[in-house]
């Protein structure tokens, strides 16, 4: 009979009150649907009472488990051990404010999310094929859903430029390029000045990392390059109709 | 002189929103949770905003309750919820023989409804199975597990309630009997502190017996898990019951490009540490199929367990493992029922109530506390969630 | 409540963010290669500027200095550098295609191309130079 599988865990460890991080090594079984969020809230219940995770709604949908494992953003609780190899470094998001461990400060990704006004939510696609004739009436006017991006902040960890505290950072780019494709009554030339500035649509370097990391289907970074084609289409008529004018006919 | 200051002890949705109601009466409101904010039952249900309609025959006064919010929280909060409305399927004669039962008890609660023939279904929701035979339109709508009781956090703070997640309730402060305060551990730093308070509410959802038992107080109150199932796909744009009594894996809800199957019932003594028994997941495929044939075979994004805190008899209410308890929701003064004085417990319910219970608990505060203050609840539009955060002083 | 703790969760980074590889994927090795041989290319112009320059000291210098660049490592050099220029220049202009909202949702193809031409680029230049 096989003993049950264990798996290292190499947690990164930080109190505020610590002069530097550490990183923490602990044993825990490992089953073949067992998660990185399972295998910290074990470690927790049964290893060590003082180590601090955020998480809310267990199913990659509240975005509040966000972390590095293995360095690459994930969310932890839809992220399996099976298949990260042993051991595996669990570490918190880059470029957020440490409160204690795992757990940093989401500031930094809701006071950039805040200008662009982000309506929560926007007309839905069908689901599924309709194959009678009925007619589906006044229920079905105005399908709607939920906006993708759950606020994880993967993509702004992710993001090579993301240092730059000015920088808006895909995920408010994201939401500013939802809000011009969808309006749903926000001032769309007030998103538009936003973005179309050196800390704003232009500061990307492409690297993509954020659409490869998010847990949503986002495409942050195709977003942002959509953001640009609408820039440079509000902004060339109108130089070169300037232009235009000031040559004498 | 200074206005009464209350403990909240609990940073679920019922919290969130007592904190709130308290804070716009005039009192000084402290909340401590020892995770992030709805990190305990809350965030982890499937998102639905009850019509009421599954209460209709069984639990009325749940239904009722449930109608009444679920419109009263579409007006406090709005752009927070997929409001695409509800179908009851039904799929066998059995099915059939409960709509009348249905139908009327719906009637008779107050809950709109409109029947759909198996064709004028299928063109609504064409994820539906074409084997159907008919369905019912309700005004369920799917909210966001998380962000919706932010929305009261985020208002509750902004009006200068203190909130203070990741703080963890060690034990009370008592005088002879009665409480006045609460220790306190701030699981970030490891600092221990203590709070004192003129009343300390223990709204903890399923592990209220635990903190109540630190006053020396019970709470007949069952904690009753049961197993959701996120599968990768919108495979539905409304919500998608079963027309039936009640039974496992009955319900599909759409959440973004997700399907939430569920859900399932048992009973346990510890809410911590729940296992995902795979005989429910199993379930979960199966009957979610029945309604949804496209969740068969739907990649699996997640399953995991809740606790639902369920009030009834301590030692099981009958062999249903949870189902048969009402799913309406209770306050306890515990000065009343256990002579501790200062405590008080709000417990049972579900997600769509949470203003419901702030509002009767809150009425039980001010009593006890002397505060003459209306509540104002209903009315009052939320500040958006982002508002939690931005809000927050480092 | 949240304290402002360590700055950065940082806590294994030795290098700067945009040069840390774990975790990463292929647009950002791109991204890092662009900027890496664009700073090489600098140097490369930089230094080749400076060779020129010995065209000033007379013939018998210029031509001892192309002697020396005959020796296969400088030959090596020299396809490493085609490889760097072909990358800088094809991988640039899908960044200048992609950067100002056009394929966007051919990205992915684009890069696939450049990175077929650049390969066929450094084959013909390494035959052509080593061969």
């Amino acid at each position: 009979m096989s003993s049950p599988r264990t798996v290292l865990l190499k947690v990164f460890r930080y109190g505020p009150d610590d002069a530097a991080p550490r990183y923490d090594q602990f044993r825990v079984p490992a089953g073949p649907r067992t998660t990185v969020l399972d295998a910290l809230l074990a470690i927790r219940r049964r290893q060590d009472p003082s180590l601090t995770v955020r998480h809310s709604c267990l199913h990659g949908s509240c975005g509040t488990c966000g972390m590095r494992v293995n360095g690459r953003e994930v969310l932890a609780c839809v992220t399996r051990l099976d298949g990260l190899g042993d051991p595996v470094v669990v570490e918190p998001l880059a470029g957020a404010a440490v409160a204690g461990d795992l757990v940093v400060d989401m500031e930094h990704v809701y006071r950039r999310l805040e200008p662009v006004g982000r309506p929560l939510v926007r007309a839905s696609e069908r689901a599924g094929k309709n194959d009678t004739k009925a007619d589906p009436g006044p229920l079905l006017e105005d399908l709607e859903r939920f906006e993708d991006c759950i606020e994880c902040g993967l993509c702004l960890s992710a993001c090579p430029v993301a240092g730059d505290p000015r920088f808006l950072g895909p995920a408010a780019l994201a939401a500013a390029e939802r809000v011009l494709e969808e309006p749903r009554g926000t001032d769309g030339r007030a998103v538009l000045g936003l973005v179309d500035d050196a800390h704003g649509a232009w500061r990307c370097h492409l690297a993509f990392e954020c659409s490869a990391v998010c847990p949503a289907g986002v495409d942050p970074g195709g977003a942002i390059m959509r953001l640009r084609r609408r820039v440079l289409a509000d902004r060339l008529p109108r130089l070169v109709g300037r232009y235009h004018q000031e040559v004498p006919s | 002189m200074d206005a009464p200051h209350v403990i909240v002890v609990g940073g679920g949705g019922t919290g969130g929103a007592l904190a709130h109601d308290l804070v716009l009466r005039g009192l000084r409101v402290t909340l401590v949770e020892r995770g992030e904010l709805t990190s305990g039952t809350t965030g982890r249900h499937h998102g639905l905003l009850h019509s009421g309609a599954r209460y209709a025959v069984n639990d009325p006064e749940s239904a009722v309750e449930c109608i009444a919010e679920n419109r009263i929280l579409r007006r406090i909060a709005p752009g927070s919820f997929e409001e695409n409305g509800g179908l009851f399927v039904a799929l066998t004669d059995e099915d059939m023989d409960y709509r009348h039962s249905f139908l009327a008890g719906c009637a008779a609660c107050g809950i709109p409804t409109q029947e759909l023939n198996a064709a004028e279904a299928l063109a609504v929701e064409p994820g539906l199975t074409p084997a159907l035979k008919a369905a019912v339109w309700v005004p369920d709508a799917t909210m966001d597990a998380m962000r919706l009781p932010l929305r009261f956090f985020a208002t509750a703070q902004r009006n200068g309630a203190q909130l203070r997640p990741f703080t963890e309730v060690t034990g009370l402060l008592t005088a002879g009997r009665a409480v006045t305060g609460v220790t306190l551990r701030d699981n970030l730093t490891g600092a221990e502190a203590e709070l004192a308070a003129d009343l300390v509410v223990n709204a903890t959802g399923p592990w209220c017996e635990r903190l109540a038992a630190m006053a020396g107080a019970t709470v007949p109150v069952q904690p009753s898990p049961g197993v959701l199932l996120a599968l990768v796909g919108r495979l539905c744009n409304l919500v998608v019951n079963r027309l039936h009594r009640a039974g496992d894996g009955d319900i599909v809800v759409p959440q973004r490009r997700l399907s939430i199957v569920g859900t399932s019932a048992w009973t346990v003594e510890d809410p911590d540490d729940l296992d995902v028994p795979d005989e429910h997941v199993q379930a979960m495929y199966r009957e979610g199929a029945k309604l949804v044939p496209a969740v068969a075979s739907a990649a699996e994004r997640a399953a995991w367990s809740a606790a639902r805190p369920l009030i009834g008899a301590i030692g099981g209410a009958g062999g249903g493992g949870g189902r048969e308890l009402s799913r309406t929701f209770k306050c306890f003064d515990h000065a009343v029922t256990d002579g501790v004085e200062g405590f008080v417990t709000i417990t049972g319910g579900k997600a769509t109530t949470l203003r419901a219970m702030a509002e009767a608990t809150a009425d039980l505060v001010c009593a006890k506390l002397g505060v003459d203050a209306p509540c104002r609840t209903h009315e009052v539009v939320l500040a958006p969630h982002t508002a939690y955060f931005t809000g927050r002083a480092a | 409540m949240m304290r402002a703790g360590l700055r950065r969760g940082d806590g294994r980074r030795l290098v700067p963010r945009w040069l840390d590889p774990h975790g990463r994927h292929l647009g950002t090795w791109a991204f890092v290669a662009n900027r890496l041989t664009g700073l090489g290319l600098v140097v490369y112009l930089y230094l080749h500027l400076v060779i020129l320059s010995t065209l000033l000291r007379g013939p018998e210098a210029w031509d001892g200095l192309v002697e020396l660049f005959r020796r296969p490592v400088f030959l090596a050099f020299d396809v490493l550098l085609i490889v760097g220029l072909a990358f800088h220049g094809f991988n640039g202009l899908r960044v200048a295609l992609v950067g100002s909202g056009l394929l966007v949702d051919r990205r992915k193809g684009l890069l696939v191309a450049a990175g077929i031409l650049v390969g066929l680029v450094t084959l013909v230049a390494a035959v052509r130079i080593v061969g």
